[in-house]
């Protein structure tokens, strides 16, 4: 009896010893940060997702060589006898790589949709700049390369819209600044000319006022050009009556030094005769040159600054045909034919017309 | 005595059994990497960026699968396996769309070109044709620049195209051709003006 009391025991002893040896056996196994590591990976994917790797690049390269070191000790861990492996590298890398991850998409986030905002606000100011040069340059003579900046600059600035609209915007920006760099030095280099022209500008505001305040006194028309806008203002009474289009000589920026240069004179003149049927219907032909124009002339051929076979212009005339929407004349001011009726019919001969550079100033013209 | 020994080396056979029980599915890791790095070498990051991503991102979940397995005393592969070989079915089927989609862009490429060449031979027409009075005017010699800037545009996405780079060559062109068309409408607009 007591036999088999001490072999119970035994078995039980032995069975108890044998459980906690498998115990320990699966007990003292190290556990690997697998959740971590889950993390880890989700907040990269994450970083990824948010274009950390083009936004926040510094931090995304750091949370994805985290990851990498966090894999790769787990692996050089896993090579080892299962109960000498220890995973605190692991987990600190992996640790690591969430906080990094988690950086880069608050980065990111902030820095693409800065980013987006710049791009965005630049698109609109480079639109804005085509605008402005296309409303006071398209008809302005400019230079052949500056032509040319402008073309490509603004090819430039489509191709930067369609990168954006996909949400490309690191080329996009690329293309915005090369488009900016060629429409910003060609809107310079028009504006420095167009300055140099305006320095004319407080004569031409004398010549305004005094063609009013002339067609206020005589209670008379008054004819007033502005050459920049394109544009002949009727005034009667010193009051503006009427305003036409008109087109002008192709080299019309600045005075007419000689004959067949194309260009518009600018300058005070009387309507000297009008005629009717003429080649280009109705037409005004004004007294230039003046005075002033000759003594200019002189002045000019004297000093060698225009040929010496050059003739002073004449039969400068206010006439229709116009409204091609190009300026064509030999130096001519064209406006369509029914509002040439309109001048032909209520001016007489003696009528002042008055040809400016512009009405307005610069400032006034050219708001960037 | 015997039956004890017996039993001790029979428990101490299974835990061996059971902890090597499971091997490392290499050959399907393997091969989805192969996978990966042929959808690599077709541009799908370039053509089909978030599904590429995410083929990334499932392998790497399941290489972190097999590191928890090799990682435990008895290693189970069998769930990893099967995810290996879905991915497996399913990069390779990445790798087959992206073809399709680079089709697709290389199509919209070819028609845009055709597109644009038709356009720029109208232009070619139209600006014969525009008013210029006696002489050329500033309207036109831009316009003319122009025309001669998407002339170049379009030599630049045809040496793309032929490239292979068909995203560079897309967006190029398509720039071009909406300049292009824009061109059109000013040029039909100021032969219209002169012809009223």
């Amino acid at each position: 009896m007591r036999r088999i009391y001490i072999k119970t025991l035994f078995f039980i002893a032995a069975a108890g010893l044998l459980a906690l040896i498998v115990y320990s056996l699966i007990a003292f196994v190290p556990k690997p940060p697998a959740k971590e590591i889950d993390n880890a990976r989700v907040a990269l994917s994450k970083a990824f997702k948010s274009k950390a790797d083009t936004y926040s690049k510094k931090l995304y390269t750091e949370a994805k060589a985290n990851y990498d070191s966090a894999m790769v000790n787990w692996r050089k861990q896993n090579a080892k006898f299962i109960y000498f492996r220890k995973f605190d590298k692991v987990l600190k890398f992996a640790k690591l790589s969430t906080n990094k991850s988690k950086q880069a998409v608050e980065s990111s986030n902030l820095s693409s949709s800065t980013y987006k905002s710049k791009l965005q606000d630049k698109i609109v100011s480079l639109n804005k700049l085509v605008e402005d040069i296309t409303n006071y340059f398209n008809r302005y003579p400019l230079p052949k390369d500056t032509r040319n900046s402008i073309s490509k600059g603004k090819l430039y600035l489509k191709e930067a819209e369609i990168d954006y609209s996909k949400g490309h915007y690191i080329p996009a920006n690329k293309k915005l600044n090369d488009s900016e760099d060629l429409l910003s030095s060609a809107y310079d280099k028009a504006y420095a000319d167009l300055e140099q022209y305006f320095k004319y500008y407080p004569v031409w505001k004398k010549w305004a006022e005094s063609a009013i305040k002339e067609s206020k006194q005589n209670q008379s028309y008054s004819i007033l050009v502005d050459k920049l806008s394109k544009k002949c203002y009727v005034y009667y009474n010193g009051i503006k009556k009427y305003e036409f289009d008109v087109e002008l000589g192709v080299n019309w920026v600045g005075v007419k030094k000689k004959m067949g240069d194309k260009a518009t004179p600018e300058g005070n003149y009387r309507i000297v005769k009008k005629f009717s049927g003429t080649k280009y219907n109705n037409a005004l032909l004004i007294d230039y040159p003046n005075d002033e124009d000759k003594v200019r002339f002189n002045h000019e051929k004297a000093k060698g600054l225009i040929p010496q076979n050059a003739k002073i212009g004449y039969g400068i005339e206010i006439h229709g045909s116009g409204g091609k929407g190009v300026d064509w004349t030999e130096g001519c001011i064209a406006l369509e034919d029914r509002e040439m009726e309109v001048i032909y019919r209520i001016v007489a001969v003696g009528t002042p017309v008055t040809i400016v550079g512009s009405m307005k100033n610069l400032q006034q013209i050219l708001t960037r | 005595m015997k039956n004890k020994v017996f039993m001790g080396l029979a428990a101490i056979v299974m835990v061996a059994f059971l902890s090597s029980c499971g091997t490392v599915p290499q050959a399907q890791i393997d091969a989805v990497n192969v996978a990966i790095d042929s959808a690599a070498k077709v541009e799908a990051g370039t053509y089909l960026p978030t599904e590429f991503a995410a083929v990334q991102d499932s392998m790497k979940a399941i290489m972190a699968d097999v590191e928890v397995q090799k990682s435990k005393l008895f290693k189970k592969f069998g769930p990893a396996k099967l995810k290996l070989e879905a991915l497996l079915v399913q990069t390779n089927g990445l790798a087959a769309n992206t073809a399709v989609k680079k089709e697709e862009v290389k199509k919209e490429v070819e028609t845009t070109l055709t597109d644009i060449k038709t356009v720029i031979e109208e232009n070619g027409k139209l600006f014969k044709k525009a008013p210029r009075g006696k002489e050329g005017a500033a309207v036109l010699e831009q316009i003319k620049t122009e025309m001669a800037t998407i002339d170049a545009a379009v030599v630049e996405a045809q040496a793309s195209y032929d490239k292979g780079t068909y995203m560079d060559a897309l967006n190029k062109i398509k720039a071009a051709k909406e300049r292009a068309t824009g061109i059109n409408t000013e040029l039909k607009d100021a032969i219209a003006k002169v012809r009223r």
